[in-house]
């Protein structure tokens, strides 16, 4: 205990520690909705396709987290256009896109020759990497989601619920499906150099699907996303810390340890109760 | 002739293609405060087209809608103001029954305005009038629960709430009893025309059950691709009438 403690005194620990409980905020938050549009491949795609803009970037010579945000927004963007033109389904349509765009982000690559981070940095990310200013980044894009989606609340939930019910009441439903998509692909644009592109839409489903199981209303669904997805990043962190274990998986393997707790306390209630 | 200004309702030759046909072409009629107006028509008529083109949610190709005098813009905007008079309940109305929403939630979401606001904005206010509305369908007693626990009769009792929950002008009924008991529906049937004598509701109803909409309604559109006839129930419901919009077949049947 005294080891993870002096551990995070270290100033790249304690931003280490920031920046996930930011992620797991705003992962937590815009999840929450994520799962119940069915859009959590959504993330997953985005994730990997991310590696196309990284290499791109390379390749230009440029910083890839410079490359990483409008990348990521582009392509949510193209996204929305392709599933509202087409008539695909939305899984088939992101498994297209993602695996093309990871074969050309490969052959990219091997023109950039050797990358001094690292294919393994990329893939899995580095949460002990993590610089201030992108600190300052998530803490903004953290207050823009908050303010999102706090005062649209009701318009999101209805739309959530029922699209149509939603347009008779006025609601610019494209519109807003755009403003969300554009959200959580920034959240998942900016994770992904600290948790890595394969991780990253753990952070959006599993404390979700976690608060799901455990809650009796909306409201409290997610808050409680949100929630999971910080303390999951404090608990993940602590654990990594102390035993010396890689820091993104060990946060995923606490959102999954919680996620299994929420499947078994209902019925232990249950059980209790008879 | 109503006058747009005021009427609640006026449609002005709509016509709306889907895919490529014309599910409806040239519709004309128009709808006063205080009155219950059924759309009826066989299968495929156009009657959930005509509904929704009226809210906006599907595009026209020709024509003017207006609500209580206003315009609907092209592309299916009117001002909030204009939107919280109207009131619509879709036919089968299914969501993913593992949302997490309780009854009391969906029931709030039909008050006042959406748009940008703090979640808790008039939450005294909104409480109060989802007590009020849930304890008119019979339903208060489901508040806490979730949406996913509740049977077809229970979720068209409290979309009803929903409706209800806010003063309205107009309300949009798209199949509404269908899923509710005997007992349900004649209820149903009581709110509405509570609704419609003493608050001045218009209702626009789609209905298949024609003995019900000759006993409540003061009005009938017969529909089928065009506006076949309008007019009180005793002559849009006549026999020739009814044969032009169902086929003649079907006439000697209910006879």
């Amino acid at each position: 205990m005294t080891r993870i403690l002096e551990l995070f005194q270290l100033p790249f620990m304690q931003r280490a520690l920031l920046g996930g409980v930011l992620t797991g905020l705003m992962g937590g938050m815009l999840g929450s909705f994520t799962i119940l549009r069915q859009l959590s491949f959504f993330s997953d795609a985005l994730g990997h396709s991310a590696l196309l803009g990284i290499s791109i970037g390379l390749l230009l010579g440029l910083n890839p987290s410079m490359v990483l945000l409008p990348f990521a927004v582009v392509f949510a963007l193209v996204v929305t256009y392709l599933l509202e033109r087409t008539r695909l389904w939305t899984d088939a349509l992101l498994n297209i896109i993602y695996s093309s765009s990871l074969a050309i982000a490969i052959i990219t690559l091997s023109f950039v020759g050797q990358y001094k981070g690292g294919l393994n940095t990329l893939l899995f990310g580095d949460i002990l990497a993590v610089r201030e200013l992108d600190l300052v980044f998530s803490a903004l894009l953290l207050c823009i989601c908050t303010l999102f989606i706090g005062m649209t609340l009701r318009t999101q939930m209805l739309m959530t619920l029922h699209e149509p019910l939603a347009i008779a009441r006025g609601v610019s439903v494209s519109a807003h499906r755009t403003a969300f998509i554009v959200l959580l692909s920034l959240v998942v644009g900016l994770s992904i150099k600290a948790i890595g592109v394969l991780l990253v839409s753990a952070f959006v489903v599993i404390p979700a699907c976690a608060a799901r199981l455990l809650s009796c209303t909306f409201t409290q669904y997610v808050l409680l996303s949100a929630g999971l997805g910080a303390l999951s990043a404090v608990v993940g962190m602590g654990v990594s810390a102390g035993l010396n274990l890689p820091s993104g998986p060990s946060i995923v393997t606490t959102q999954l340890a919680f996620f299994l707790m929420a499947m078994v306390f209902p019925r232990l209630r249950m059980l209790a109760r008879e | 002739m109503i006058l747009v200004k005021d009427a609640v309702l006026v449609v002005k030759h709509l016509t709306v293609y889907r895919e490529t046909y014309a599910a409806l072409q040239d519709v004309s009629f128009a709808i006063d405060s205080g009155t219950d107006v059924a759309i009826v028509g066989p299968n495929g008529a156009g009657k959930s087209t005509l509904v929704q083109a009226i809210l906006g949610i599907l595009p026209r190709q020709a024509g003017e809608v207006f609500v209580l005098g206003q315009p609907l813009s092209p592309k299916g905007a009117l001002t909030h103001a204009v939107r919280q008079q109207i009131a619509y309940l879709p036919q089968n109305f299914l969501f993913d029954r593992r949302i997490p929403i309780t009854v009391e939630e969906l029931v709030g979401l039909g008050w006042g305005k959406l748009g940008f606001q703090v979640p808790w904005a008039d939450s005294r206010k909104r409480h109060h009038a989802v007590r009020e509305a849930l304890s008119r369908v019979e339903a208060y007693h489901l508040k806490h629960q979730l949406i996913s626990g509740l049977s077809g009769g229970e979720t068209k009792r409290v979309l009803l709430a929903y409706c209800l929950v806010y003063p309205r002008r107009l309300l949009i009924l798209d199949e509404a009893p269908a899923g509710l008991d005997v007992r349900g529906e004649s209820e149903f049937y009581r709110l509405l025309y509570h609704l419609k004598q003493e608050q001045g509701w218009a209702i626009l109803q789609i209905s298949h059950d024609l003995d019900r909409v000759r006993r409540h309604c003061d009005r009938v559109l017969c529909l089928n691709r065009t506006l076949l006839c309008q007019g009180i129930p005793e002559v849009a419901l006549s026999p020739d009438n009814l044969a032009a919009a169902y086929g003649s077949e079907f006439v000697r049947y209910r006879r």
